[in-house]
C-alpha cells in the first residue's frame, strides 16, 4: 500500500501546483521580458525565467494543466468506449464479438503515430487533436481487458442465476461485473493516463500538436534543450514535472504485490 | 550479465575509438538528402565537391571560370557561348563535352532548375562549347549558371527519366548514397584539377541542432554547419574545436501583405519591432538589421540611409494617424475590422519561432491581435498564391545566385512567393529588369535600395551570420558567404 | 498442436489481408482529409525553402497529377497485387526501396534495444522475484518506476553527454557502423527493461507459489535447479508476449530517439511523409508496419505454444 500512497501524494502535489498556482500568482505564461532571459531562480521567483524572460512557474503550471486536463478527458473517453464495447462484445458473443475483436486488432496494427499525426494536422494547434488521436488508439487496451474480465464472469453461476431471474443487463453489470472489473481497470487507467501525458510530451518534442507560445511540457523541453548547459535548471523543470507525474501514476497503478 | 554488457560496451568503445582523425572527414549539416537530383539536393553535392558548375564564384561573389574556361555574348546579347575545359571526365568515366553539358542543362531547365527562370530559347553544343540562345538580353545568365541547380551531371545519371545517381565531375565521387541522412564520398582519381587531399569524406544530414552541437563537441564531426545561437555560444568555450561565423547575404524578414497593411501601417509596425533586443537575446548577434541589405553586400548596403528605429510610442501614434484606433476591448480597429496579424513561420530554422514569439508580444503591445502559426514552410508560397497570407516570417538568401538582382527579380519585380505581396512600384520593376538585362543606367541600384527602405514591402529584422564549428584536427576549411563551398577538396589533417 | 498452430496462422493471414486493405483505405482517407494544397507540400519537400515557388508547384502538378485522386488510390490497390507499392512523390525512388532502407535501420535499432533489454531486465527480475520483499526487490521496483517515467530524449541526452562527450567512448550520433547502434539502443533498452524486469519478477513470484514449484523443491531440487529446469520456461512466455507487444510500439516509439541520434528510421520517415503529403510513402509505411505487427504477434503466439503446450489445450 505504501507505494500507492506515495503516488497519490505526488499526484496531489502536482495537481495543487498546476491548478493552485494561478490562484495566488496571476503571471501570464506568455508574457515576455527579454531583459529577464534565463534569469536563474531567486528568492522572489523560485523557478526563474526562460529564454524569452517568461515566468517558468507560470509556464510550468499552465503546461501541467494542459497535459493533465487532456489526459483526464482522454481517459474518460477511452474508458467509456473501451468498457462499453468490451461489455457488448462479451455479452452478445458470436459475430458481434468476433467483429469487434477484429476491428480492435486492426486498429492496433495501424501505426498509432500516424493516427495522432493526422489528427494533429486536421485540428492544427488545438489540444483537441491530442484527445482525438490518442483516444482513437488507446481504447483498444481497455476494450480487451474488459472483454476478458467480463467473459470469465458472465459464465459464473451468480450471473447465470441473475439472468434467469430476469434482471436487466445494466443491473447485472452494476452488481456482478463491475466489482470484478474495477480493480483490473484501475491499474490500466493509471497507465493510460501516464501514456497520454508521455505521448503529448513526445509529440511536442517532434513539433506536432500545440504550437509556441502555448506552454506544453514536451514543447518546453524542446525550447529549453539548446540551453541545457547554460541553464540546466530551466530544462530540468519540465522534465521533473513530467517524471513526477508519471512516477506518481506508475505507483498508483500498483507496484507488484509483496 | 551486467559484466558482459559493460565489457561489450567497453570493447566497442576501445576497438573503434570515436576520434575525429579516423581518416574520414565528417561533415555534419542540417540538410537531409532528398534525392540524387541537383535540383533537390544540389547544394549538398556542391558543398561536398561532388558536382561542379560551368561558372564558379569566388569569396567576393565575382564570377570565375569553373567547368567553362571562358564565356562571351554576341553583340545583340542573345547568344552566349561557353568554352568548356578540356579533358574533364565524369565519375562514370564518360567525357564532359559540349553535348553532355548541353544535355544536362536542358534536363535541369525542364525539371525545375534555376535556368527555367532565364529567357532561354535553346541550348546547343559543338565539340567543347555550349551555346545558350536567349529570347531577350539577360546579363544574369552566367551568375545563374553558378548555382547548384545548374550543376553539370552526366547524361547517364538521368537516362531513364528522373536522376537516379549522382554522377558529377568534382574531386569527390559518391560511393554510398543513402538518403535521407548519409552520403559517403571518396577522392576521384581522374579529377582534372588538384586531387582531394583527404581520401574519404562522409556527409551526415542531422536535423536537430542540439545533436549537431553534441557531435561537434564529442569529436564525431570535423565540420559542423549551422549551430543554434545557444549551442554556438556554448561551443565557443569547448576544447578541440573552433567556432567561426561570417555575415552572409541572408536576411531574416517579415513579409507583409500590402493589400491589408498599407505603407503607413507597415512603417508603424516596423517601428514596433525591437530589432536590437531580438538580435541580442534571441539570435545573440551584435546588432539587428538597420536596413534591408547587410554591410557585407558591397554596393547594396547604403550607409547614408537612416537606420530602422525602435519606438513603440511613435508606432502607436503612426497607427492612430493611419486610422487604426482602439475599440472597446483595446484592440486596434480600422473601418470596423480589428487588426489581426497572423505570423506565419516554420520551425526548420530554430530561431524563427523564437523571433515570432517576440514579435507577437511587441505587436500585441501596440493593440493588435497577433497569432503565431508555425507550420510547414510551403504554406508561405501556398498562402501567397491564394491571397490568404497576412504576414510571414522567414529568412531569404539574396545570393541564391552570386548576384542579388536574381533574387530581386523573383521577389520584388513586382512581387513573389518569398518577397513582396500586393506591392508594386513600376520604376522599381523597370529598374530591376534593366539590371538583369545589363542595360541599367548608373545609379539604378541606389534607387532600388532607397525604394525598398522607403516603401517597406517587407520588414527586415536581422542579418544572418553563417556559423560553423571546425575541429582542430583539420585545417583549410573555407567559410563562404555565398554558402556554395567548404573548400573540402583542399582540406587537410592538421599537423 | 500442429493443427492449432495451423489454425492460428490462418487467422493471422486473414488478419494480415484485412490490415492491408484497412491501412490502405484509412491512410488514403486521412491524407485526403488534410487541409491545404498537397502539391505545395510536395514541391516544398522537393525543392527546399529557398526555391519552392508557384511555378515549381505547377511543374510538380503536371508531373504527378492529383496524388489524392480516386485513380491514384485504385492504382495503389492494383499495384499491391503485383507487390508494387508505387514511387515516392518527393524523391522519385520506389517506396519499397525507401522503406527497406528506413525500416531496416529501425528494425536494427529495435532489435538491439530488445536484446539489450533482455540482458538487463529478466536477470534483475529473476533475482528480485526469488527474494520478494528484499532490498534488491524494492530497489529494482523503484528503479523500474523511475526509468519508465524518464522521457527518452533526456535519457539519450544524458548518455551522449556522459558516454560520448565525457568518456569519449562512443560516437554521439550518426548511422552506418555497429558502434553507432549502442547509445540509441541502450536509451530504448532501459525503458523496455523496466517493463521486462517487472513482468519477470511477477512470473517468478507467481511460480514460487505454484504447486509444481513446491513439488520440485520437495523432490529435492535446489532453487537454482528449479529455476533452470522449469522456472525459465515459465517466465519466458509472458516476457515473450510482452516483447511482441512492445516491438511494434517500439518501431514508432523510436521516432524521438531517432531524431536525437540522427538515425534514419521508419518513424522519422512516416512523420516526414505525412508532412510532405507523400501519399504512397504514408500508405506503404503504414502497411509495412501493420504487417510487421501481425507477423511478430503470430511468431510470438507460436513460440508461446511451443514453450508452454498447456496454452494450446485451452
Amino acid at each position: 500500500m505504501m507505494p500507492r500512497c506515495l503516488g497519490l501524494a505526488i499526484l496531489a502535489a502536482v495537481l495543487l501546483f498546476a491548478f493552485g498556482l494561478p490562484l495566488v500568482n496571476e503571471t501570464d505564461p506568455t508574457a515576455q521580458s527579454l531583459l529577464n532571459a534565463l534569469q536563474p531562480p531567486s528568492a522572489e521567483t523560485p523557478f526563474g525565467f526562460d529564454h524569452l524572460g517568461r515566468s517558468m512557474s507560470a509556464r510550468l503550471a499552465a503546461a501541467l494543466r494542459l497535459s493533465l486536463t487532456i489526459a483526464f478527458v482522454t481517459l474518460v473517453t477511452t474508458a467509456a468506449i473501451g468498457v462499453a464495447l468490451g461489455a457488448l462484445a462479451s455479452w452478445r458473443g458470436g459475430w458481434v464479438d468476433r467483429a469487434l475483436v477484429l476491428f480492435a486488432d486492426s486498429i492496433v496494427a495501424l501505426p498509432a503515430l500516424l493516427i495522432v499525426l493526422i489528427a494533429g494536422l486536421i485540428l492544427p494547434n488545438q489540444p483537441l487533436a491530442f484527445w482525438a488521436g490518442l483516444s482513437a488508439t488507446l481504447w483498444v487496451e481497455i476494450f480487451r481487458l474488459t472483454r476478458a474480465a467480463i467473459r470469465a464472469q458472465i459464465a459464473a453461476p451468480a450471473v447465470e442465476a441473475a439472468r434467469l431471474l430476469g434482471f436487466g443487463p445494466i443491473y447485472i453489470f452494476r452488481t456482478h461485473l463491475w466489482p470484478e472489473l474495477a480493480p483490473v481497470l484501475r491499474a490500466t487507467f493509471a497507465l493510460t493516463f501516464a501514456a497520454v501525458v508521455m505521448g503529448i510530451a513526445a509529440l511536442g518534442f517532434v513539433s506536432v500538436g500545440v504550437r509556441a507560445p502555448t506552454p506544453e511540457l514536451g514543447l518546453m523541453m524542446v525550447e529549453l534543450l539548446p540551453y541545457w548547459r547554460e541553464a540546466p535548471w530551466a530544462l530540468l523543470q519540465p522534465v521533473i514535472a513530467t517524471m513526477a507525474t508519471l512516477l506518481a501514476l506508475t505507483l498508483i497503478a500498483g507496484g507488484p504485490k509483496v | 550479465m551486467f559484466r558482459t554488457l559493460t565489457l561489450s560496451l567497453l570493447m566497442a568503445g576501445t576497438a573503434l575509438p570515436a576520434m575525429a582523425n579516423d581518416g574520414v572527414l565528417d561533415v555534419v549539416a542540417p540538410f537531409e538528402l532528398t534525392g540524387a537530383d541537383p535540383v533537390t539536393s544540389g547544394h549538398v553535392f556542391l558543398k561536398m565537391d561532388v558536382t561542379e558548375t560551368l561558372v564558379d564564384a569566388d569569396a567576393e561573389g565575382r564570377l570565375v571560370p569553373g567547368l567553362a574556361t571562358e564565356w562571351k555574348s554576341s553583340a545583340d546579347g542573345l547568344d552566349w557561348i561557353f568554352t568548356l575545359r578540356d579533358n574533364v571526365s565524369f565519375h562514370d568515366g564518360s567525357a564532359m563535352d559540349g553535348a553532355a553539358a548541353a544535355k544536362a542543362l536542358d534536363w535541369l531547365r525542364a525539371n525545375g532548375g534555376l535556368l527555367a527562370k532565364a529567357p532561354v530559347a535553346a541550348i546547343s553544343s559543338e565539340d567543347q562549347t555550349v551555346t545558350i540562345t536567349l529570347t531577350e538580353p539577360f546579363a544574369m545568365l552566367p551568375a545563374m549558371l553558378a548555382e547548384h541547380r545548374s550543376a553539370i551531371i552526366a547524361p547517364s545519371s538521368f537516362a531513364g527519366g528522373p536522376v537516379t545517381e549522382v554522377i558529377g565531375t568534382g574531386p569527390y565521387r559518391v560511393t554510398e548514397f543513402s538518403p535521407p541522412n548519409k552520403m559517403t564520398v571518396e577522392a576521384f582519381g581522374d579529377y582534372w584539377g588538384d586531387a582531394a587531399a583527404i581520401d574519404r569524406a562522409v556527409y551526415h544530414g542531422v536535423g536537430r541542432s542540439e545533436t549537431r552541437a553534441l557531435m561537434a563537441e564529442s569529436g564525431d564531426a570535423d565540420i559542423t554547419l549551422s549551430l543554434d545561437p545557444a549551442s554556438f555560444t556554448r561551443l565557443k568555450g569547448a576544447e578541440g574545436l573552433q567556432v567561426r561565423s561570417a555575415p552572409i547575404p541572408r536576411v531574416l524578414m517579415l513579409k507583409v501583405n500590402s493589400e491589408i497593411f498599407d505603407q503607413a501601417t507597415r512603417k508603424a509596425l516596423s517601428l514596433a519591432i525591437d530589432r536590437a533586443g531580438i538580435a541580442k537575446a534571441v539570435l545573440r548577434y551584435e546588432t539587428g538589421a538597420t536596413q534591408m541589405f547587410p554591410p557585407g553586400m558591397a554596393g547594396w548596403h547604403d550607409t547614408t540611409l537612416a537606420p530602422l528605429a525602435y519606438d513603440p510610442e511613435a508606432a502607436k501614434a503612426a497607427l492612430a494617424e493611419a486610422g487604426w484606433l482602439p475599440n472597446a476591448e483595446g484592440i486596434l480597429e480600422k473601418d470596423g475590422k480589428p487588426m489581426e496579424i497572423e505570423l506565419l513561420t516554420y520551425p526548420d530554422r530554430p530561431e524563427l519561432p523564437l523571433v515570432a514569439a517576440v514579435l507577437e508580444q511587441q505587436f500585441a503591445a501596440l493593440g493588435a491581435k497577433p497569432v503565431i502559426n508555425s507550420t510547414n514552410f510551403s504554406e508561405i508560397p501556398a498562402k501567397h498564391n491564394d491571397g490568404t497570407l497576412s504576414t510571414a516570417l522567414f529568412a531569404r538568401n539574396f545570393a541564391l545566385v552570386p548576384d542579388p538582382v536574381g533574387t530581386l527579380l523573383q521577389d520584388y519585380a513586382p512581387g513573389g512567393d518569398w518577397g513582396a505581396m500586393g506591392w508594386s512600384n513600376g520604376d522599381f520593376t523597370k529598374g530591376v529588369k534593366a539590371m538583369a538585362a545589363g542595360t541599367a543606367p548608373e545609379g539604378t541600384r541606389e534607387d532600388l535600395v532607397a525604394t525598398l527602405h522607403e516603401e517597406m514591402p517587407v520588414l527586415p529584422i536581422a542579418w544572418y551570420e553563417l556559423n560553423m564549428a571546425v575541429s582542430d584536427e583539420v585545417s583549410g576549411v573555407v567559410i563562404d558567404p555565398f554558402e556554395r563551398t567548404l573548400g573540402l577538396a583542399s582540406v587537410t589533417w592538421a599537423e | 498442436m500442429l493443427l492449432s498452430i495451423g489454425r492460428s496462422l490462418g487467422w493471422r493471414l486473414a488478419q494480415a489481408g484485412l490490415v492491408a486493405i484497412l491501412v490502405g483505405v484509412l491512410s488514403f482517407a486521412m491524407m485526403r482529409a488534410l487541409p491545404g494544397d498537397m502539391i505545395f507540400r510536395i514541391a516544398a519537400a522537393r525543392f527546399g525553402y529557398d526555391n519552392v515557388t508557384a511555378e515549381n508547384a505547377e511543374l510538380v502538378r503536371s508531373q504527378i497529377g492529383d496524388p489524392a485522386g480516386i485513380s491514384a488510390f485504385l492504382g495503389w490497390i492494383a499495384g499491391l497485387f503485383r507487390g508494387d507499392l508505387g514511387t515516392s512523390l518527393v524523391t522519385g525512388e520506389t517506396v519499397l526501396a525507401e522503406i527497406a532502407h528506413q525500416f531496416g535501420a529501425t528494425a536494427e535499432l529495435a532489435g538491439v534495444a530488445i536484446l539489450l533489454s533482455l540482458l538487463i531486465g529478466p536477470p534483475l527480475g529473476l533475482w528480485a522475484g526469488l527474494h520478494p520483499g528484499g532490498w534488491f526487490d524494492r530497489a529494482t521496483v523503484l528503479l523500474a518506476s523511475v526509468f519508465k517515467a524518464t522521457p527518452q530524449f533526456l535519457l539519450g541526452l544524458v548518455l551522449i553527454v556522459v558516454v560520448a562527450i565525457g568518456m569519449g567512448l562512443l560516437p554521439a550520433a550518426g548511422h552506418g557502423e555497429a558502434r553507432h547502434l549502442i547509445l540509441p539502443g541502450l536509451t530504448l533498452a532501459l525503458g523496455l527493461a523496466a517493463n521486462t524486469t517487472r513482468i519477470t519478477r511477477e512470473a517468478v513470484v507467481q511460480a514460487r507459489d505454484s504447486d509444481w514449484w513446491r513439488f520440485a523443491r520437495w523432490k529435492g531440487l535446489s532453487e537454482r535447479q528449479v529455476v533452470l529446469r522449469h522456472g525459465l520456461r515459465h517466465v519466458a512466455v509472458p516476457v515473450l508476449t510482452l516483447i511482441a507487444a512492445q516491438f511494434v510500439a517500439l518501431m514508432e516509439g523510436v521516432v524521438v530517439v531517432e531524431t536525437i541520434f540522427g538515425w534514419p528510421g521508419i518513424g522519422h520517415a512516416l512523420v516526414h511523409a505525412v508532412f510532405h503529403r507523400d501519399v504512397p510513402m504514408v500508405q506503404g509505411t503504414a502497411l509495412i508496419m501493420g504487417l510487421a505487427f501481425v507477423l511478430i504477434n503470430a511468431l510470438a503466439d507460436i513460440a508461446a505454444r511451443v514453450l508452454d503446450p498447456r496454452e494450446a489445450a485451452q
